[in-house]
């Protein structure tokens, strides 16, 4: 068996980023426990690193935050960063044929622009 | 013992064996054949013996078709005996099935205490086993380890004829030391218990092993290793219908496939897991960014 090195690419989910992110929300911990359907006590014991729980409760935990990936890091997410964010949110939220109709539109959109000759200005760089 | 008894105790030993094996369907139709000619002949002991292995049968298949009251009138009316004692425990495998918590406890605590009562060590040890995995359940990874570790001693006693059961508390016993961060305690246990249930067959009890496998090598990093019991354990949890088993397999492969760089097996797991959540469509932009490995109970 070899060992291989820990991977930097991930952030960890663990009890104290739990608190930070429930005090971000201003939720308290009764408020908190009862959307995810634990008791306060435990998501206390889970705020400490005490307890773990099954994948569906750590989903419903992701849920209920509704994370900005940049929060998880503690950076600030610039309005480009948050668009795009929401939008491949929005996107994996379709189905199949839908996801071909947005890609679909977003390749008419590119020959569009190509026929043109230049790519349209950004409303708010308009004189 | 009479004919009639030897008969049933041959249909119940080949049922038993049946639900190791995996094969549940079997099982419940000797259990059925048990359970009329129990009531043919009249015999109220072998009729509550049957209703109670045959409803076991119907919780390790995920169904409830069965008549849990019927089971608590067992417990009422035989308190002191073997069937009150197994009718005990079958009431708190059903609650926990359920989800009903607090329930499954104060019927797995009374299966224990009439098993001791009647000095029956095969029930002791389960008994043990079910309070230590609600132990589990609720993260109480220590107080569920020292359960673990009785049951084992209780089964271990017993020699080759609880060599199954034993198995299972060992594996049981070496997740908790996982958890706990002692693999080397942990893994031998699980390895253990794996040797042995391969040795007599018994491929349904194998998914959570190779699974506990699969969880110890991705927090040390032997990716290897982790994909390869990973694996295992996929394809047992989807061989004998295990939900959980299959979700948390598609969590650590994904995992252990990210962490070696192999973004594009990764995403087959996420996608299969997030297959399951179909009101939650971020979910796999989450997990791709987030590990959730260190807050992980495979036991809740």
């Amino acid at each position: 068996m070899s060992s291989q090195p820990l991977s930097p690419r991930k952030v960890h989910l663990v009890g104290s980023r739990i608190r930070e992110l429930r005090k971000g929300r201003h939720l308290t911990q009764t408020e908190l426990s009862e959307r995810i359907g634990i008791t306060q006590s435990d998501l206390s014991r889970m705020e400490q690193g005490e307890y773990k729980v099954g994948l569906d409760t750590l989903f419903k935990i992701l849920q209920v935050f509704d994370l900005k990936m940049s929060e998880f890091f503690g950076e600030t997410e610039s309005p480009q960063e948050e668009e795009a964010r929401e939008l491949v949110s929005e996107f994996q939220g379709l189905s199949g044929d839908s996801r071909r109709e947005v890609r679909d539109f977003v390749r008419f959109k590119k020959l569009q622009e190509q026929a043109l000759g230049e790519p349209l200005p950004a409303e708010e760089e308009k004189p | 013992m009479s004919d009639r008894r030897k008969h049933l105790e041959f249909l119940r030993r080949t049922a038993k064996d049946a639900i190791w094996a995996g094969d549940y369907d079997r099982a419940l139709v000797l259990y059925d054949d048990g359970l009329a000619l129990a009531r043919g002949w009249k015999d109220r002991g072998l009729e509550d013996l049957f209703t109670c292995n045959r409803a076991t049968t119907l919780i390790e298949m995920d169904r409830q078709d069965f008549d849990l009251s019927r089971l608590k009138e067992i417990l009422l009316r035989s308190p002191s005996s073997f069937n009150g004692a197994l009718a005990a425990y079958v009431c708190a495998n059903a609650h926990e099935a359920r989800g009903e918590y607090s329930r499954a406890r104060f019927y797995a605590q009374t299966a224990l205490q009439k098993s001791r009562d009647i000095r029956h060590d095969e029930l002791t040890g389960t008994s043990l086993n079910l309070l230590a995995n609600l132990e589990l359940h609720e993260s109480r990874f220590e107080e569920a380890r020292d359960l673990f570790q009785e049951a084992l001693e209780r089964l271990d006693s017993q020699g080759e004829s609880l060599s199954r059961q034993s198995a299972v508390a060992s594996d049981n016993l070496g997740y908790c030391h996982i958890a706990l961060d002692r693999l080397d305690v942990g893994v031998p246990l699980v390895q253990r218990s794996l040797s042995v249930l391969e040795s007599l067959g018994a491929r349904q009890a194998m998914d959570y092993p190779a699974l506990d496998l699969c969880f110890a090598h991705v927090k040390t990093r032997q990716l290897g290793d982790a994909e390869e019991w990973g694996l295992r354990a996929l394809g047992l949890g989807e061989e004998f219908g295990r939900q959980d088993v299959v979700k948390n397999s598609h969590y650590l492969l994904a995992e252990t496939y990210s962490e070696m760089g192999r973004e594009p097996e990764a995403d087959e797991h996420y996608d299969a897991l997030a297959n399951y959540y179909p009101d939650f469509p971020a979910l796999k932009h989450y997990l791709r960014e987030i590990s959730l490995v260190g807050m992980i109970n495979l036991r809740a």
